[in-house]
């Protein structure tokens, strides 16, 4: 993916610059609210994690956004709802294994359920079959919420440019999902590395297409889009971890940043 | 099959409400007020006969009826209300309500062809109750909206939307406090910003007109 080159020097500079900036001004220790606060707001390096939104923003103006628009307009919607199904059964494997290390047997056999039809009835996971025909919705699941099911405390929160909100936890599950992953370990060879390049570079432009109404919605009518992905994040993941809105969860939705969605009403 | 579902669901609620003690009376009660002013709701962003402006009035009046406009207000503020002065709590509370009617009726203005249903469970809390309903719009996944509706002056009102876990006010408080910290703990600044976004957002009313 082209993005990489970019997002590291402008990262090494960004993270140069803010650390001198230091970190976020400490509250009076004299005034409990503003304590409550910081402690509730949960965010330690926010001037670094300011400039990391801003670099964010800076690459979302010029390459993402305009990506995700320019796929909506050029591919039509049957397409990218199949693009979208078969990342989505890619992610099974993940998914599977964390149901199974949160001791959920029965989500387990819906996830087991769903790629065996998805891959054979729905063509290699182009139809979602199982949600169709057989009623069998698909949930999110990944290594963050499996390490937080287990009693792992989610950490200072973080911004990291492309991936999106995110925290130690979330990050620590996300690398987790990657080295877990089947297909992170299929083969060797240019051909093993494209397709993978470019089921990155896919789940990118199709995460963020699927953002585009919400995040114009967040810019349009937030006064702070900042603080306010920051609190719809961690709202939105604490609901994940507790399974509440399974009913409604994208069968794609990843594990940390901006493809778990930012939780703000579509 | 989610219809029966649905039907089963309001007739156990049914069931709750003859049989029930006082909690359950109370559930039922902010039950019906949701199903109530979703279907006014409903039916005002539907309403064909009309242009985008007239829909948005009526969705506004629903929402000013329905909504505990200052509670909500006052909650968001959180604890810089008390730091406010008097002049500025009435201020606030002003461009609040007009950021939020605003802001609301912009969205659902829009959620043509929406559908609307009661959801599976409706939970009592301490000093509320939380209803479920779940949202659909043509071309687009369903997504589940928590109300969470207490009693104010008798009568049952909004407090809280939860959109798929996050709650708007929480997300909103969090927003406001931002903005009034990094202004070294101005409100006025706040204040500022936004009658900002209230002249922002009238402009683009008129130009979707």
């Amino acid at each position: 993916m082209r993005l990489s080159s970019l997002t590291i020097p402008l990262l090494a500079v960004t993270l140069a610059g803010s650390l001198l900036a230091g970190c976020a001004t400490r509250p009076d220790p004299s005034d409990p609210d503003e304590v409550a606060e910081f402690r509730q707001t949960n965010d330690p390096a926010e001037p670094f994690n300011r400039a990391m939104y801003d670099v964010h923003q800076g690459i979302d103006r010029v390459v993402l956004r305009p990506v995700a628009v320019a796929y909506r307009d050029v591919v039509p919607q049957p397409v990218r709802t199949g693009v979208r199904n078969l990342l989505g059964n890619l992610r099974t494997p993940v998914i599977l294994a964390n149901d199974m290390l949160q001791g959920e047997p029965r989500r387990a056999g819906d996830t087991l359920g769903r790629f065996i039809i998805n891959s054979t009835l729905g063509i290699a996971g182009i139809f979602d079959v199982a949600a169709s025909h057989f009623g069998v919705r698909g949930h999110a699941e990944d290594y963050g919420q499996t390490l937080a099911v287990w009693g792992m405390g989610e950490g200072p929160y973080l911004f990291i440019p492309v991936l999106g909100p995110s925290n130690p936890r979330d990050l620590a599950g996300f690398g987790m999902g990657i080295a877990g992953d089947p297909l992170t370990w299929v083969g060797q060879g240019v051909a093993v590395d494209v397709l993978t390049g470019t089921r990155a570079g896919v789940t990118v432009v199709d995460t963020r297409e699927s953002l585009i109404n919400t995040l114009d919605d967040v810019e349009r009518t937030s006064l702070d889009p900042y603080a306010t992905l920051r609190s719809a994040y961690r709202q939105r993941r604490n609901a994940e971890i507790r399974n509440s809105n399974d009913i409604i969860a994208p069968p794609a939705a990843g594990g940390t940043g901006y493809s778990v969605g930012t939780g703000v009403e579509p | 099959m989610t219809s029966l579902v649905r039907r089963s669901l309001l007739g156990s609620l049914a069931v709750l409400a003859i049989a029930g003690p006082a909690s359950a009376q109370d559930t039922n009660r902010a039950t019906a007020f949701i199903q109530a002013t979703g279907q006014e709701l409903v039916a005002a962003v539907n309403d064909t006969h009309s242009d985008l402006a007239t829909r948005r009035q009526k969705v506004a009046a629903v929402l000013r009826r329905a909504v505990d406009i200052e509670g909500v207000g006052r909650f968001i503020l959180g604890r810089w209300w008390r730091q406010a002065s008097a002049q500025e709590q009435q201020e606030y509370l002003k461009l609040f309500e007009e950021t939020l009617i605003r802001n609301l009726s912009a969205r659902f203005g829009e959620y043509q062809g929406v559908r609307f249903s009661l959801g599976r469970s409706q939970q009592r809390t301490e000093d509320d109750v939380l209803v479920n309903t779940i949202i659909e719009r043509p071309n687009s996944a369903p997504f589940a909206l928590d109300w969470r509706v207490a009693e104010v002056g008798g009568q049952p009102r909004v407090v809280d939307v939860i959109a798929e876990g996050t709650s708007l006010r929480l997300t909103q408080r969090s927003e406001y406090s931002s903005v009034i910290q990094r202004n070294n703990g101005s409100i006025a600044a706040l204040l500022q910003a936004m009658r900002g976004q209230i002249a922002q957002l009238a402009t683009q009313e008129r130009q979707a007109r």
